[in-house]
């Protein structure tokens, strides 16, 4: 998505500025936890460790690792454990919150992200596997000049309510119109089948992607 | 999930070594995940697979006609494959290709497909403790809930088969490919699902340290015709309540070969033995009709689950008129 140069920053001013957001508390207190009696050694005396060579060797449990994710074009390094899911690295750790958290178990597409252009459940995922991958997520997609073909037709056709699905149905949406261009009804039933709304703006939502569909083609 | 060891080996070999009962095989991690998270299983260690791709990835197709499917190829991949093109593999694409979701679809490993445990609720969440997975004295689901659960082959659990690659791969007359340490082997997919009694704790019959490899396909697979059919609560999502796969030979108007296999039925996937009376037959919507339902007088259903009786004959029916091209 990105043309040229390293994307902006989309972290809003109060975060990136040493402003103390909710978000920044919650990662500083569970990086405390892990760097407790347990973690101390491992860690270094808090220090984190960085990068294991990506597919081999042995990373221990309980320990933070910094790793290189590239997210929208860029390249950002992310302290992680063995544990951590791509979600929970992305909203936790990269501040990148468009993403949601629902299920976390595959079973609601809230947390649908782009991994080498598939749609995929970042909650069933985990980070330290999404090294060396292109991943965008729903920040990816506009540029600064205008937002993506996809979220203009969501807006356009108010294909929302409370809008926390809407993330993962647009990504699932831009992979869909990726891999078919200008698809059926049916097709497009099948694709955006792993997004559940519980507003129920189904209707709307296949219609703006018809609608981005189209656009595109001409 | 509690924490654990990533262990990322660089060969089947080392893979298959650094493999415990405790230090379990990992390919995208979507069943094991899923179980971490729910605590019901808590391993020291995984192993991942994912970094093997050049030794277990891949769809391949040899001059003789016999083909490879990597244990780490997706289920997407598999779905879209023009490998998989001919009409006697349409059973395997449209199983595939109709399972969980994309984003499952676009990472769930066909090798983790076939092993991935079961979906009854009971076994899936730790707040209950039953016979199958050992920390219990009996089956919950007999007395219990059970409209999700097995109505053949039912001898100590009530479980279902869960995969849908597995049906079809059965009529395809699959066989899987093994590793444990440096040594290789080959043997009837069939032969990967337990009989009783070790049936009662698990799932496959591989040991802790066997790496699967590849599922192989005969070249006598791509010929005739087959489909794949399946019932569910919803239109997408959910795991099949009943399904059935089919394998077909048609020759002047008489079925010449026939091999039926039923999922989301029984704790394994359930050869239909009965299919052989279709030989020698003309194809018609009267002789599928009396198959199923000589074929579902057997089954055993429990007090919630009658209804995958009538919905499994249809389905059967469904896919039979498909594989015959009716
Ligand atoms: C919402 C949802 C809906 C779903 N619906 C369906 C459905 O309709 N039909 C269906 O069939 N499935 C369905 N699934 C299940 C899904 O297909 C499986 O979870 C997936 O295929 C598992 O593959 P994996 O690569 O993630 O395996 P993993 O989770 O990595 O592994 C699963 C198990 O297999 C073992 N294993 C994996 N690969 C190997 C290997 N090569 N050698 C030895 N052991 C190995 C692991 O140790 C583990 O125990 C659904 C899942 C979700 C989340
Ligand atoms: S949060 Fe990942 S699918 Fe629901
Ligand atoms: S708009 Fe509320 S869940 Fe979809």
């Amino acid at each position: 998505m990105q043309t040229d140069g390293p994307a902006p920053d989309r972290t809003p001013a109060s975060r990136r500025s040493g402003g103390f957001s909710r978000r920044s508390f919650l990662k500083g207190a569970s990086i405390a936890a892990v760097g407790g009696p347990a973690g101390a050694a491992a860690t270094a005396g808090g220090a984190i460790l960085t990068d294991a060579p990506r597919d081999t060797g042995t990373i221990p449990a309980g320990q933070l690792r910094e790793i290189a994710l590239r997210v929208n074009g860029v390249e950002r390094r992310v302290a992680v454990e063995t544990r951590t899911t791509l979600l929970d690295a992305l909203r936790d750790g990269l501040d990148l919150t468009g993403t949601k958290k629902v299920c976390d178990r595959g079973a609601c597409g809230a947390c649908t992200v782009l991994v080498d252009g598939q749609p995929t459940n970042s909650c069933l995922m985990l980070a330290h596997d999404a090294v060396g991958r292109e991943i965008t997520t729903i920040e990816g997609l506009a540029s600064d000049a205008a937002l993506h073909p996809v979220q203009q037709a969501f807006v356009e056709h108010d294909a929302l309510q409370c809008g926390f699905c809407t993330p993962g149905f647009v990504m699932s949406a831009v992979a869909c119109l990726g891999k078919h261009g200008k698809p059926s009804p049916a097709t497009l039933r099948h694709e955006l089948a792993g997004n559940i709304c519980r507003c129920g703006t189904y209707g709307r939502i296949f219609a703006a992607v018809q609608d981005a569909a189209g656009r595109a083609g001409r | 999930m509690n924490p654990f060891e990533l262990r990322n080996p660089d060969s089947v070999a080392a893979a298959s070594g650094a493999a415990g009962p405790a230090r379990v095989f990992k390919a995208a991690g979507i069943d094991l995940l899923d179980r971490l998270k729910e605590r019901i299983d808590d391993p020291d260690a995984l192993v991942n697979l994912l970094p093997l791709g050049a030794e277990l990835g891949g769809i391949g197709r040899s001059d003789d006609g016999t083909i490879r499917l990597g244990a780490l190829v997706t289920l997407q991949q598999i779905a879209d494959s023009d490998a998989l093109a001919a009409p006697g593999l349409r059973a395997l694409r449209e199983a595939c290709g109709e399972a969980a979701t994309p984003q499952v679809r676009s990472r769930a490993t066909l090798g983790g497909n076939l092993l991935q445990r079961n979906r009854c609720w009971y076994f899936r969440s730790a707040a209950f403790q039953c016979a199958h997975d050992g920390k219990g004295d009996r089956c919950l689901a007999w007395h219990g809930e059970n409209r999700y659960h097995a109505i053949f082959g039912v001898v100590d659990c009530l479980r279902v088969h869960p995969s849908n690659a597995a049906p079809p791969l059965m009529v395809l007359g699959a066989e899987v490919e093994v590793q444990r340490g440096e040594a290789r082997r080959r043997q009837p997919i069939a032969a990967l699902f337990p009989d009783s009694p070790a049936a009662a704790t698990a799932e496959h019959t591989l040991g802790a340290d066997d790496v699967l490899i590849a599922v192989h396909l005969p070249a006598a697979a791509a010929r005739g015709g087959s489909a794949y059919r399946e019932s569910r609560e919803k239109q997408s999502f959910d795991w099949a309540t009943t399904a059935a796969a089919v394998h077909l030979g048609v020759e002047g108007g008489r079925i010449t070969s026939a091999s039926i296999c039923l999922g989301a039925v029984a704790p394994n996937p359930w050869p239909v033995d009965d299919a052989q009376s279709l030989v020698g037959e003309a194809p018609s919507r009267e002789l599928f009709e009396q198959l199923a339902r000589r074929v579902f007088r057997r089954a055993t259903p429990t007090e919630q689950n009658r209804y995958k009786v009538e919905v499994g004959q249809a389905i059967l029916v469904d896919a039979l008129l498909a594989a015959a091209g009716l």
